[in-house]
This record gives C-alpha cells, structure tokens and sequence, in this order.
C-alpha cells in the first residue's frame, strides 16, 4: 500500500514536474529566440603577448559557455538572452586595439565590451570608451596610470601597482628583510611596479643593493643573477614576465642563488610554469596575485577553478584567468541590475558589491577598494596566499634552495 | 662567475650557430630570404614537446625527428613552391624580392596556424633536469645537452660539406650557381638537398630551443633575428663563419652585457653588425662578391 501510495504520488509529481518543466523550457526558448547579446573584445591572439593572453580568453569563454547554459545573461527587466561574442586578433599591437573596439562600438553594435588584455591595450581603448561612454570592466593590467587618467568608463577589477608596491615592502618589512635586489624587465607593468616599490622599500628602511632592469630581448640572464648573488641581498625582486621568469629560475638554480625570499612577478601563476620546473623548484617561490582555489571565504573560487581545468585541461592562471573572469560576472550583475543602458550601468558601478570568484569586490570612483592585493607562494606543489594575513591561507616559508 | 658566464655563451653560441647554419644553407645555396625561418624553429620546438610529452619519445631521438619532419616539410616546400619561384626569377634581387614575400606570407600562416592548432599557451617540458657541476661551473642538464647536440649537429654538417661529393656540390653552388651548372651539377638535386637540411637543421634547433625554454607559437622571431645578423657577420654562404658568428653574438649577449649592462645587448650586437658591414661588407669571412 504504501508502494501503490508512492506511486500514485509519483505520477501526480510526474505531470507535475513535466508540466512546470514544460513552462520553464518555454520561457528559456522564448528568451532564447530573441538576438543574441552582442559582447565584444580584442585579444591579442598572435605578436608578442599571444603567449600570455590565452589564460584571459579562456576565461572569457568559459563564462560565456556557462552563461548559456545556464540559459544566458539575466537582463534586468528583460528575461535572459544568450551571449555571443565577437572578439579580433589585435596582433599585440594597441593601435589595432583601439581600431577593434571603435569597430565593435560602431559597426558590430556590440551591446556589452569586455576588456583586452594587458595595460598599453587597457591605454590605447581608453579614449575610444570614454568618447563613447562605454563601461568597461578593466582585467588584466596592472597600471596605476589609466586611474589617474581620470577614467570614468572603466573600472579596475585587479589592485593597482601602487597598492602592490605597499603590501610587498610591507611583507619584506614582516619578514625582516633589511635589503633587496631589484631586477626590472623594461614592460609597462614591471616599470610600473618598480616605480611605486622603491619608495615604499626606502619608507620601511629597506635598502636596494642591486636596482637593474633589463630589455624585452634578453635570453640569458646569468650574467645578472650573478650580480644578484654578488649583492648578497636578504630579497630577490624579479620584477619579470612568463619567459624571464623562466630565464631567472634557470640561473637562480646554476648559480645556487639561496636568497629565502625570491619573488617574481608575472609567470609562476601560469600552467606552463609548474610543467617546466620541478616541485623543489618551484617550492618557495613567491610571486603577487590574492587568489586560490583553498581560500574557503570565497565559496566560487573552488567551483570557478574546478570548471576551467575540466574545461581547459589545465589550472587557470592565479592573476588574468580569474580577474578575466571575475570582469564578467561583474558586467553581467550590473546588467542584471540595471539593464543593458550604459549610464545605468555607469552609475550602478558605485553602488553594488559585486560577489566574484575573487570574493566581494565594490568599486569607490574607478578603483576596486575590496579586494586585497596580495602575495602567493608556492607551498607542496600549489599557490597558496601568504600575504596579507587576513587572506592568507598559509604561512610564509623561506625558500630553500633549488633541486640538484 | 667567469667560467660560468663563458659556458652560458657557449651554450647559446652552439644554438645560434645552428640556426645560422640552416638559415644560411637556405639563402647561400638558393638565395631565398627565408623570413619564416623563425616559424621553422617554432615547427621544430612543437615537434619536440609533442614526441616527447605524448609520445615518450626520447628526447635526443626526438630532435632527429624535428630534422626529419622538418626536412620533409623543406623539400615539399622547394618542390610545390620553390622550384617555380627559382625558375621563374630573372635576377637574383627578384628572386630575393619575390621570396621575401612569399616567406613573410608563410611566417603569418604557420605562426597563426599553430596558434590554432596548439593554441597560445606556451608548451615546457622538464627533462635532464639535474644540475651538473663541472670544475666550478654548474650547469643545467638540458643546456649542457643542448650544446653538445648543437656541437654534434655542427661538426656533422661542416664534415658533410667538407667530405661528402654533395656537400662540395652545394658549396660551388654557394660560390658561383652558374659555373657550379656548367661544370655539371645537378643544381635542382642539390636545391632539394639543401632545403632538406636547411629546413631540417632549423627544426632540429628548435627541438633543442624546447629543451631549455618554452615552445610558442611566437617564439621564433628574435631567433630569425639572430640568424641573419650572424650570416651577414660570418659571411653569406660561409658555413664556418657562422659558426663563429654565433659564438662572437653569444659572447656579446653574456660577456658583453655583464660588463656594461643588460640594457646594452641590442647596441653591442647590432653596433658590432654595423662596425662589421662597414669595414668589411661581405661579412668577416666572407668573399668580395658576397
């Protein structure tokens, strides 16, 4: 009996489930029939930053992916519409970038833009945006210049130099450094952060025993690493990108450079770098971002990683990938929020804390004001925040040597 | 720090002179400007990172293979291109001209060609690893393989054209085509042959590039760079000077920067082209007529 009364239950549940699916496909098809949202951008898919950008696109395609399958892109006051994206090779060149989005602003008609990659592009778009009253939500640059531009149509979804120039001499400062050698690659986010690092090294009273930068074009660095090692500093300072980065942890490890505290900028984050070098290698190593998947205050962040790697068969960078990603989602809570209307979307920029796979972020003018910059070390093999303690999901550890 | 500086010169010199020499089999014997040879070397790191990462393949079987691929492509490419454009060119500045072109058009569909089919992400692999010391000089495992497959790769090439019947033919075609077709050489043979070994070297090279570095679809650029400036130092058609060429870049790069500064290196190398061509035009070792 209590069988048959299940399953009478069961066929009324049925009816009903089908009824109510029924009505939910319908309204996703009719939502569905109606144009595509039109959302552009410009990524540098050949030249020289074609090696860098594709962590950003591939989060970029991953959103769109997830948003239509999710039905698409909630539009306040107007159902959900399935995502389309018209995106240009800008060929590592900020003119053609500039030229792309002045073409997805007036002849694609795109409805939302997302941001290139890297700070000359986020500079070369920055008219184009402003003369169209464009938002833009800014991912991968690292540029305090842009803000002082007094942008009004982008905002900054990563912290800026200056804030990483601060929390690092901060960190040195914790970990008693007293001096440190700077190594700077001549690219606008490592000029940039070199320019607000020395001050704050000089306001914490830590001395710079080796300030040298060097050109894009250099393939050996044995030569400075041996300076480096000659200066006898308690910090490394590789103020780098991806293909010196790796060009450094090659001579570090000749050279047995056993500074405990070695941090490069931009390349231990990617996927390439952990497949290049052993874990002892890598053990130790810092460099700058504010994200992991371990840090549980931000439930998504696990959830966003776990889907780029079943996606993307590799782990997504700790910096662009999940700064590219959370530009999106804030684009598409916005438009959630207001409508697609670009003032509205202007103004709601101020007033809403947008929740992201980087945890809650909330702009004040053109500037994320929530997010912490941070530093991350390699620890067992994964990138675990150690730097500000109220983010950390671990405890700093010197560095100890490289493997044999 | 000396010695170590001067076995990191070797390295890269050994890697250069690789590249020199392919690059120059190519525009000595055919006077084809090859532009694309940058993309070649791309070829040849891919090559390697996908027989040794998926394959297994071992990684010094692996560069023979680079050759090999890299080979076949050279000799499809001189006989469904090449040939014709030889053929067909009235001088030798339209055939340079004309080849110019047509490379720079393979170097943008083979960069954005293996952009799509590898996508942007660079490709590295970890193999021999381990750091080996030498006197006092520590040196990576895969660098120190790398200069001894370069070495090796060298010598087998300058014995080739020292010895080998085909290798004398192809360097009488490097000094004069036309008499070098009078006296009765199969000029098209020894077209085909060079393509084989030009194409094959710069991928074999680029094999050994994806030991140490990373592979990328736009990796091959500054190594184009590097060939050419070495081919005009050492001579155009002379095989021994770029040998030397590429040590005395490697030496600039490493030696040179350490002693006035990373910031120097493209005045230091590009300064002593310029020096090079103006006291002597047809490069160090080259001939007047160069």
């Amino acid at each position: 009996m209590q069988a048959g009364s299940w399953g009478r239950i069961s066929r009324r549940a049925a009816l009903a489930g089908g009824a109510a699916a029924w009505v939910f496909a319908a309204r996703r098809a009719r939502a569905q029939a109606g144009a595509p949202l039109k959302i552009g951008y410009a990524m540098p898919r050949t030249g020289y930053l074609g090696v860098a950008s594709p962590v950003a696109e591939q989060a970029y395609l991953l959103w769109g992916e997830q948003v239509n399958a999710a039905g698409g892109l909630a539009i306040a006051g107007g159902g959900r519409r399935r995502v389309e994206f018209i995106a240009y090779d800008d060929q590592s060149e900020p003119s053609k970038t500039a030229e792309i989005y002045e073409k997805l602003i007036s002849d694609d008609t795109v409805d939302l833009l997302l941001a290139p990659y890297g700070t000359p592009f986020h500079i070369a778009i920055a008219p184009v945006i402003e003369r169209n009253r464009f938002p833009v939500v800014a991912a991968a640059t690292l540029s305090s210049l842009l803000r002082d531009m007094h942008m009004r149509h982008m905002w900054f979804a990563q912290p800026l130099p200056d804030a990483y120039g601060v929390i690092l001499a901060e960190f040195l400062t914790a970990q008693q450094v007293k001096t440190a050698s700077v190594l700077t690659l001549q690219l606008p986010a490592s000029l940039e952060t070199r320019k607000y690092l020395l001050p704050q090294l000089a306001r914490q009273g830590i001395t710079v025993a080796l300030d040298q930068d060097y050109p894009n074009s250099t393939t050996d660095m044995t030569g400075m690493v041996s300076a480096v090692k000659q200066a006898h500093a308690d910090a490394v300072i590789g103020l780098s990108y991806p293909q010196d980065s790796v060009l450094y942890v090659g001579a570090a490890r000749e050279l047995g450079v056993n500074t405990p505290v070695q941090l490069l900028l931009i390349g231990p984050g990617e996927p390439f770098f952990v497949k290049k070098f052993a874990r002892a290698d890598l053990e130790g190593l810092l460099t700058i971002g504010e994200w992991t998947p371990d840090q549980t205050r931000w439930p998504r962040a696990r959830a966003f990683n776990d889907a780029y790697v079943a996606r993307w068969k590799e782990p997504p960078d700790y910096l662009d990938s999940t700064v590219s990603y959370a530009s999106c989602e804030i684009l598409a809570q916005a438009v959630a929020q207001v409508g697609l209307d670009h003032d509205a979307i202007t103004a709601a920029m101020d007033s809403i804390t947008f929740d992201t796979v980087k945890g809650p972020i909330k702009f004040r003018g053109v500037e994320n004001i929530s997010t912490k910059p941070g530093l991350l070390q390699f620890q067992s093999g994964a990138l675990q925040i150690v730097w500000p303690p109220d983010i950390a999901t671990a405890r700093f550890r010197p560095k100890s040597g490289w493997s044999l | 720090m000396t010695w170590q500086l001067l076995v990191s010169a070797c390295v890269s010199g050994a890697l250069y002179a690789v590249i020199a020499l392919s690059l120059n089999l190519i525009y000595g014997t055919m006077r084809l400007l090859d532009v694309a040879h940058g993309e070649f070397v791309m070829l040849g790191a891919f090559c390697g990172y996908f027989l040794i990462t998926w394959l297994g393949v071992p990684p010094l079987l692996a560069l023979l293979a680079a050759f090999a691929l890299n080979g076949l492509i050279g000799l499809a490419l001189y006989q469904w291109l090449f040939a014709g454009i030889i053929r067909r060119a009235r001088s030798t500045e339209a055939l340079e001209s004309t080849s110019l072109l047509v490379f720079f058009g393979l170097s943008v569909i083979l960069q954005n060609g293996a952009a799509l089919a590898f996508g942007g992400t660079p490709r590295a692999y970890a193999r021999y690893d381990r750091i080996v010391h030498v006197g006092g000089v520590a040196i990576t495992g895969n660098r120190l393989v790398a200069m001894a497959a370069c070495v090796a790769a060298i010598a087998a090439v300058l014995v080739f054209f020292a010895r080998s019947t085909w290798g004398l033919a192809i360097r009488a075609l490097i000094q004069n085509r036309d008499a070098a077709a009078i006296v009765g050489i199969d000029t098209q043979a020894a077209f085909r042959l060079a393509s084989v070994l030009g194409f094959g070297l710069a991928g074999y090279a680029g094999a050994v590039i994806g030991l140490m570095q990373p592979a990328s679809p736009f990796m091959g650029g500054q190594y184009l760079m590097i060939g050419f400036v070495i081919i005009v130092l050492g001579g155009v058609g002379n095989l021994a000077g770029c040998v030397v060429g590429g040590v005395l870049i490697a030496l600039l790069e490493t030696v040179g920067t350490q002693l006035t500064g990373p910031n120097y290196r493209d005045i230091l190398i590009y300064g002593t082209f310029i020096a090079v061509l103006l006291v002597r035009p047809q490069g160090i070792f080259g001939r007047g007529a160069a």
